[in-house]
């Protein structure tokens, strides 16, 4: 009977249980929806680390990445794509050339990340194909194909089908260079990226370079899931020559930037639900005051301390979750509507993609965050209860059920 | 006016503990969000001031259109404009820079870099760079040597006293080759300059792209940010239309879109924040009101009119308001100045991505006024729009209902 | 049979400054099925007597027994669960809990004595409808007199099955009409039931039904008179 006794409690005053549930649920939806909000940006940027930067593993000759050097070469990198993907939960992997160089128009030049890729492996590895927004990705027909990103074009002042020389050291270190027509440009979400890099195909390079055909700076993995513990692990047994590395490992910054972000928004709830508490404190304490005769009676005809306390404390946490699950619901289809609809912040757009961030935000929560809010409201209702408890259990029921 | 003020008060404390609880949730939220903002400003702050001195100045001047098409064509001549600057007021330091793309090479290895001419000691006086050097000297005026970016030393495996290769297009297309002795490594501590960034000096830069008495920008200094608008114009109205003058917020546009989306980040938490306890502020207003309707009810029948009470009632919810605001500037004041004098520095992860992106690693904060007295002003509307409950509340009062309640 | 020996039974209030004798020395016996009235003026002890009878208050010195049990020596957890099995309790207001039905406010004594539901459930139809109200047993005070509240409040006191029922001016806020009624109840459950009961009132109603009356002053008994 204490639980119902509790419940509608709350609703002897229901102006005032209003106003602490309207701001219980709006701190509640405020926080998961910012929480998905975020994570909407940081998951979009890690699935386009993964799947235009980075892939999910990567492997390369030992020392080179520390040093970029153009003789670190994976000696057999189709063997070794081949045997990759035999391993399981391998989707699919490719092997490139990587050369740092200077690429030039007739307007300009420029030092870029020069990548020569396997096209047929390459399109089953990275989405880069489909961020092509005009012409065509590089396959097995042109000669010397480039592919370009918008930005570079705008700053080589080239355009499809255009020429840009690209200038290399070859295998003995002799200058050498081609020319490369332009027959796809491409545009991500990060600028940064799109200004370093260029694509063309892998046998051209090494034609020009004197590279052999199997030779290969970079082999390219991507997996079924986002979990590369296993299977990075399994590799480096494999090739224990070379270095095999997962994109967290790769990019500590983007691993970083789910946990800081996910620490953030813990904390932003926390704040929330203390701000709350002071109400949630004020308004029980108010209740308390006001039911001193029935508080005495109750205990004068045998309800024990034990009892009042749990009267009060299910009270409180009534008052909170009723704010902070309507808070969720309420989060929860706003979440679901712009998963699907997108918030453009278009305005943001130039800023965004400097850091490498699209401008769409597609917000996602997990049910582990809102299960885990439910229980911190619940928590914060417990603990403001206790100076209201505390208060009424101080009570001398003889005092408090006199009339005077 | 004194003594609705005192009547006001007064009635504030009559239940003192409800009055403190609601002060303290407006103290919480005002030290959490002038921390906040204090720590926001202050890295914004951080961020510009590294950027205006170590790269962009405070202040640039290019040949118009550099800046939308950053090739060696597009550069400036600079004894005419030179004379000019001399008449200008305000410059504290003027520093020539000529910059282009060009493929360097080693004994080893071959890779695209970034080439800077400068006057090394007025660069020197702006950026500092000498304090960088971790390895030989930086360059003196007439020095024929290049100073690498370490990481970029190491990949072409150069050390002091070996020879640096340049080739690249100059002005107007002419081939450009040199020879230069690494007199200095330096260690940038943004990663990206670290691997791209040569520099030598602005003659020899001029020499090896074909490009006499030519600049791609001319990097301008004043005292401070104040006084920048009034050069800056000066500028402008001095130097004619072929020359495009720059201040450091267009030159770093997209930096300052980034600040202002944090900013808005930082609004929205704020607030939250002032909405939740704008609710409690709300529900002790409402308590208070319901508790003393009889009370009310006896004020306005014994002569009192209604309107002199909706006031003393708005300036007890506008009290209410200031102590909690002007608590808890007092209190984050100094806490904003012990962390100004005592940073909180980053560890781990976070430190490195600060480094990486050529920031100390420090938490800084600021102490603007403005961090401060917008708590003060957001507070304060929020009381008076909820002061606006109790008035209506007394309009509506009925004597008779009130008095028997 | 005697369940409630009161004996030298002094209440001292503010022993430092101005020591009030709220009860002094009080010696009494009370026994099964009494219909007693404590009467006196403000300020006589009645209220005081009877809280620490009830096991409200402590006695300064001096000792309550209630069958045998020295309650003035029980934990204050003790004393909570001594009364919640052993005591009936009818005040002048606040009887009843607003959010409960009459029903419900019946039946939630027996629920923290640990009754089962069925038994509950019969007990409750049986105790409404021996005060009059078994049409009313859905309502909320709020929807009752102040006689039905009353009256609902002496089933809920009865529902313990309490030693005895202490009233405190049951009656000092209903009129002629109501206080009759619920007197008569009262007057009827001591007759066929002989439940005790202990009254502490001013109403001269309640007197002239009273079976005893003990006259308090200053906190000592003047006078001890069965009818």
């Amino acid at each position: 009977m204490i639980p119902s006794f509790a419940w509608r409690n709350l609703w002897r005053n229901k102006l005032r249980s209003f106003i602490i549930i309207a701001a219980v649920t709006l701190g509640i939806f405020a926080g998961i929806f910012l929480t998905a909000f975020i994570n909407g940006m940081v998951n979009s940027r890690i699935q386009s680390i993964i799947s235009t930067e980075m892939s999910h593993i990567q492997i390369h000759q030992s020392g080179f990445l520390d040093n970029d050097q153009f003789s670190l070469l994976i000696e057999n990198a189709d063997s070794v794509v081949r045997l990759v993907c035999e391993t399981p939960d391998v989707v699919a992997a490719s092997k490139r050339i990587i050369i740092n160089s200077m690429v030039a128009s007739a307007e300009t030049g420029t030092g870029v990340k020069i990548i020569g890729i396997d096209p047929e492996n390459e399109i089953k590895v990275t989405e880069l194909s489909s961020k092509i927004i005009s012409g065509k990705y590089i396959d097995s027909t042109d000669h010397n194909p480039v592919v370009i990103s918008e930005r570079l074009a705008g700053k080589l002042k080239v355009s499809l089908k255009n020429k840009i020389i690209i200038t290399v050291q070859d295998v003995n270190k002799n200058i050498t260079g081609g020319a490369f027509r332009i027959v796809g440009i491409f545009r991500t979400d990060n600028s940064m990226f799109d200004e370093a890099n260029i694509f063309v195909r892998g046998t051209d390079l090494s034609r020009l370079t004197g590279l052999k055909k199997h030779e290969g700076h970079e082999v390219a993995i991507l997996l079924k899931k986002n979990e590369t513990d296993d299977v990075t692990k399994t590799l480096s047994g494999l090739f224990p020559n070379l270095e095999v590395k997962s994109w967290k490992q790769l990019s500590p910054e983007a691993g970083y930037l789910v946990s800081a972000m996910n620490q953030y928004m813990f904390i932003f709830i926390i704040v929330i639900l203390i701000a709350l508490c002071f109400g949630i404190i004020n308004t029980m304490l108010m209740v308390i005051m006001e039911r001193i005769h029935e508080l005495g009676m109750l205990m004068a005809i045998g309800m024990n301390r034990a009892r009042v306390f749990a009267m009060i404390m299910l009270e409180t946490v009534f008052l909170s979750l009723t704010g902070g699950i309507t808070g969720l619901i309420l989060g929860y289809t706003a979440i679901k509507y712009f998963a699907k609809a997108g918030i453009n912040l278009y305005f943001w757009k130039e800023a965004f993609s400097e850091l490498g961030y699209s401008s769409y935000i597609y917000p996602v929560i997990d049910s582990k965050t809102m299960i885990i809010t439910a229980i911190l409201v619940m928590i914060a209702g417990i603990f403001s209860a206790l100076y209201p408890a505390y208060k009424a259990l101080k009570l001398n029921p003889s005092e408090a059920i006199r009339t005077q | 006016m004194n003594d609705y003020l005192k009547f006001a008060w007064r009635n504030l404390w009559r239940n003192k503990r409800r009055t403190l609880i609601t002060t303290a949730s407006i103290f919480f939220g005002v030290i959490l969000s002038t921390v906040m903002s204090s720590m926001q400003e202050g890295s914004y702050a951080m961020y510009i001031k590294t950027i205006v001195n170590f790269y962009s100045g405070y202040l640039q001047i290019h040949s118009k259109g550099y800046w939308n098409d950053k090739v060696i064509n597009n550069s400036l001549e600079y004894p005419s404009v030179k004379s000019e600057l001399s008449e200008v007021k305000g410059i504290t330091a003027i520093a020539p820079r000529l910059e282009n793309y060009a493929l360097a090479s080693s004994e080893e290895i071959t890779k695209g870099v970034m080439v800077i001419g400068i006057a090394p000691r007025v660069e020197d006086g702006i950026t500092n760079l000498s304090k960088r050097i971790i390895k030989g000297t930086f360059l003196i005026n007439g020095d024929n040597g290049v100073v690498l970016g370490s990481t970029l030393a190491k990949y072409l495996k150069l050390d002091i006293n070996d020879t640096l290769v340049l080739l690249s297009q100059g002005y107007h297309g002419i081939g450009a080759a040199g020879k230069y002795p690494v007199t200095g490594i330096i260690k940038q501590p943004s990663p990206d300059l670290d691997r791209t960034v040569v520099y030598m000096n602005l003659t020899n830069c001029q020499d090896l792209f074909s490009a006499p008495d030519r600049l791609t920008s001319i990097v301008i200094m004043v005292r401070n940010n104040a006084e920048m608008p009034e050069v800056k114009n000066e500028l402008i109205s001095k130097l004619g239309s072929n020359l495009e003058v720059m201040d450091w917020k267009e030159i770093n546009s997209i930096l300052m879109k980034q600040i202002d989306s944090d900013r808005a980040s930082g609004m929205i938490i704020k607030g939250v924040l002032y909405m939740i306890i704008a609710f409690g502020i709300f529900g002790t207003v409402l308590m208070m009101m319901m508790e003393r309707r009889k009370e009310f009810g006896v004020i306005v029948a014994i002569g009192m009119q209604k309107y002199k009470l909706s006031y003393v009632l708005i300036l007890e919810t506008v009290l209410l308001g200031l102590v909690g605001v002007i608590s808890g500037i007092a209190v984050s004041i100094p806490i904003t100045w012990y962390f100004i004098f005592h940073p909180i520095p980053f560890t781990g992860q976070a430190a490195e991505t600060m480094l990486q992106m050529g920031f100390e690693p420090v938490m800084s904060f600021s102490m603007t006024p403005s961090v401060f007295y917008n708590q003060a002003v957001t507070i304060l509307i929020f009381t008076m729009i909820i002061g606006l409950y109790p008035v209506y509340n007394i309009y509506r009062l009925k004597i008779n209902n009130a008095l028997h309640s | 049979m005697s369940i409630i020996e009161i004996k030298d039974l002094t209440k001292v209030y503010d022993a430092k400054s101005l020591p009030v004798h709220a009860v002094n020395g009080v010696n009494l016996t009370i026994e099964t099925g009494e219909f007693t009235a404590i009467v006196g003026p403000s300020g006589s002890g009645k209220t005081t007597l009877l809280n620490i009878v009830g096991g409200l208050d402590d006695p300064t010195s001096g000792d309550v027994i209630i069958d045998g049990i020295k309650i003035n020596e029980l934990s204050s957890r003790q004393k909570t669960d001594f009364r919640m099995r052993n005591i009936g309790f009818v005040f002048q207001a606040y009887n009843l809990i607003p959010v409960f039905t009459s029903r419900e406010n019946v039946e939630f004594i027996m629920h923290l004595q640990g009754k089962p539901k069925d038994e509950r459930e019969s007990r409750t139809n049986e105790l409404l409808e021996a005060v009059g109200l078994g049409d009313r047993m859905n309502s909320r005070p709020n929807k009752l007199s102040g006689g039905q509240q009353q009256r609902v409040a002496v089933a809920r006191a009865l529902a313990s099955k309490p030693k005895f029922i202490l009233a405190d001016e049951p009656t000092a806020n209903l009129d002629s009409k109501s206080t009759e009624n619920l007197l008569e109840i009262m007057e009827k459950l001591n007759k066929e039931e002989n439940i005790t009961f202990i009254f502490s009132t001013h109403d001269q109603r309640v007197v002239n039904k009273a079976k005893r009356v003990i006259t308090l002053q200053d906190g000592a008994i003047i006078s001890d008179i069965r009818n």
